[in-house]
């Protein structure tokens, strides 16, 4: 069975002055269990409402998601959702933050304080369990959103620009820890970027996805996520074959973005 | 080096280490504090003018000789009346002079003199006794009613009654006003609802109601603690309905995914979002509450604050009058203080998300 099932998934917003907009057109997929799936596109071309359509905080104007067979209608905790920032509670400690699903769901403590320290230890962020959230740093608070989003131990991984806000080097150590956290823990993980560069390295599918309406352009299947496990990132990175595809899609979103230019003026 | 941010001269400095080495700090905002021993001085430029505004000037020299000698006399025969009357176990009726001692005794001096030697040019001041009593008369006023209080109550006790008033209405407004303001910031319908009687009834000045509530709930705690919810409600159902809407969608949409139900999502997520704007709400309520009490108790009250006052003009007692509103304004000072640092206590992540 698929981990995801994706078909022809349509979503028209209405916006006021009696016109829509086509956010989705007829999207289908099929995911695999394990899979880490990466988003790419210009602006409007319905990525995160795609994201949302999976994660259940919306509901598709045609077309059916399936997950495990079985149809998602709203938000569930078999689905963690990680965003960009500002998604932690800065009223609870780094711990409280990473324990609020299993507390939200009646655990007791003796079966997820082990788990918490576990998981701090993952993501890089031992003896942080009592500090505050606004006293970290903007990567160590995205720690705290993944370890959060384990914490309730979810079958698939959402991210909607996890990254998007930290700075290059920051962003280049936690594509590594989403990485190593996708291999050990072997879960499916869809995540939205702006960056083609994090695309094809975390990938190992990927979507380029155009606008109005919005769509899959392309369905690349990639082995630099594979290989990012092992070999050093800066290398693969610069690598001719990873250059090649950087280039490749980076000349398809220019042209979407030229089109766009074109109808729009 | 360091020393020499030390001693007096560094509290009038401008300080910090970062602001020592900007070059430039006019029209830089993070650069201007408030200097500790400028309100110092503020203070007792304050104190010091009133000193000198209430101060006789212009009085001959011999006559001071026989007026504090007069003085004496009659201080002397006041303390043994005051003793009087204690003895007699009958405590309210002290009366404290409401005249500046020095005045009375020029006044009864010049009874005795010739027309031509007393004439109001001798003894003048800016503000007389008659208009604003002195420093050290409303030491004296502070003293005496401390202990002895004034209207069957000491200051403590007026003051006592005068907050515990606008705790219990703040308690009931705060009670009301959350869940209705959470309400109107979370369902449209809700929204809808309160909508017009909210914005209808904001406007109107608690006092404007004073009236009503006097002939409804009679003079006293009924009417006080009732006008005060009535001042404090909406404030907390403004400051409600802001704090539910100001918070991130991504925090909700996250509680939901880790398996949050829609209880758990007001009560982990959205009420403690909301706790800066409550607070706020809390403490701008408390310094309306404060204003409006004061003022109802005037007519509203026969205890209080604003009661002592009302009762102690119409006996031209402007010493206690004075003593009261400087105790008013100084709960006023202390009940912001509190907050604000009850505030820094409760969300220390203020501004911080």
């Amino acid at each position: 069975m698929k981990a995801l099932s994706v078909s022809n998934v349509g979503m028209i917003y209405d916006i006021p002055g009696g016109e829509s907009v086509e956010a989705l057109k007829d999207v289908s997929f099929d995911l695999e269990a394990g899979r880490l799936l990466t988003l790419l596109g210009p602006s409007g071309c319905g990525k995160t409402t795609l994201l949302n359509i999976v994660a259940g905080f919306l509901a598709p104007t045609t077309g059916t998601v399936l997950m495990e067979g079985e149809q998602i209608t709203k938000p569930g905790r078999d689905r963690g959702m990680v965003f960009q920032q500002g998604a932690l509670f800065e009223w609870l400690s780094v711990a409280d933050n990473i324990s609020f699903g299993p507390r939200m769901n009646k655990k007791r403590k003796a079966e997820y304080a082990p788990r918490v320290e576990e998981l701090l230890e993952i993501v890089g962020l031992g003896g942080f369990a009592d500090k505050q959230v606004y006293e970290l740093s903007g990567g160590m608070q995205q720690r705290v959103a993944l370890a959060r989003c384990l914490a309730n131990d979810p079958d698939m991984i959402l991210m909607d620009e996890p990254l998007g806000a930290l700075d290059a080097l920051t962003r280049e150590k936690m594509q590594g820890l989403i990485l190593n956290i996708w291999k050990e823990t072997g879960k499916t993980i869809i995540l939205v970027t702006h960056s083609v560069e994090e695309a094809l390295y975390l990938g190992d599918r990927l979507f380029v996805m155009a606008p109005r309406p919005g769509r899959i352009q392309r369905d690349y299947t990639l082995p630099f996520a594979e290989q990012g496990l092992t070999a050093d990132a800066r290398e693969l990175k610069l690598s001719p074959e990873f250059a090649e595809k950087k280039e490749e899609i980076l000349n398809m979103i220019w042209e979407m973005e030229e089109q766009i230019m074109g109808t729009g003026a | 080096m360091a020393g020499s941010k030390g001693g007096l001269v560094g509290l009038f400095k401008r300080g910090g280490s970062q602001n020592d080495r900007k070059t430039v700090t006019f029209g830089d905002a993070s650069a201007v504090r408030s200097l500790p021993m400028y309100s110092l001085l503020a203070l007792l430029g304050l104190v010091f003018f009133w000193y000198l505004a209430t101060q006789p000037f212009g009085f001959p020299d011999d006559f001071k000789a026989t007026v504090d000698e007069t003085f004496q006399v009659a201080a002397d025969d006041a303390e043994v009346r005051n003793q009087e009357r204690i003895d007699s176990g009958n405590p309210n009726l002290i009366e404290i002079p409401f005249l500046d001692p020095t005045q009375r005794d020029y006044l009864a001096a010049c009874a005795q003199a010739p027309d031509d030697q007393c004439s109001s040019s001798d003894y003048s001041q800016f503000l007389s006794p008659s208009k604003f009593p002195s420093p050290g008369d409303t030491w004296v006023a502070f003293n005496r009613l401390r202990t002895r209080g004034f209207q069957n109550e000491t200051l403590a006790g007026h003051a006592g009654i005068s907050l515990w008033r606008v705790i219990r209405g703040m308690f009931w407004g705060t009670l009301i006003g959350v869940p209705i303001g959470f309400a109107m910031g979370l369902s449209s319908r809700l929204r809808g609802l309160f909508d017009t009687p909210v914005e209808l009834f904001r406007p109107i000045p608690p006092l404007a109601l004073l009236p009503l509530f006097i002939v409804w709930f009679g003079i006293g705690d009924g009417t006080a603690v009732r006008l005060l919810i009535f001042a404090s409600v909406w404030i907390m159902i403004i400051a409600a309905r802001a704090g539910a809407r100001t918070v991130k969608l991504s925090k909700v949409r996250a509680a939901y995914s880790l398996g949050a139900s829609k209880s758990q999502v007001l009560r982990r997520v959205i009420l403690p979002n909301a706790l800066p704007e409550l607070f706020t709400g809390v403490r701008v309520a408390l310094g309306v509450s404060w204003g409006t009490l004061v003022a109802a108790e005037l007519v509203g009250a026969s205890s209080g604050l604003g009661s002592m006052i009302f009762t102690a003009r119409n006996n031209l007692r402007l010493d206690v009058v004075v003593v009261g509103v400087i105790v008013i304004a100084v709960i006023g000072v202390l009940m912001d203080l509190i907050m604000r640092f009850a505030e820094s206590k409760l969300i220390p992540w203020r501004g911080k998300g």
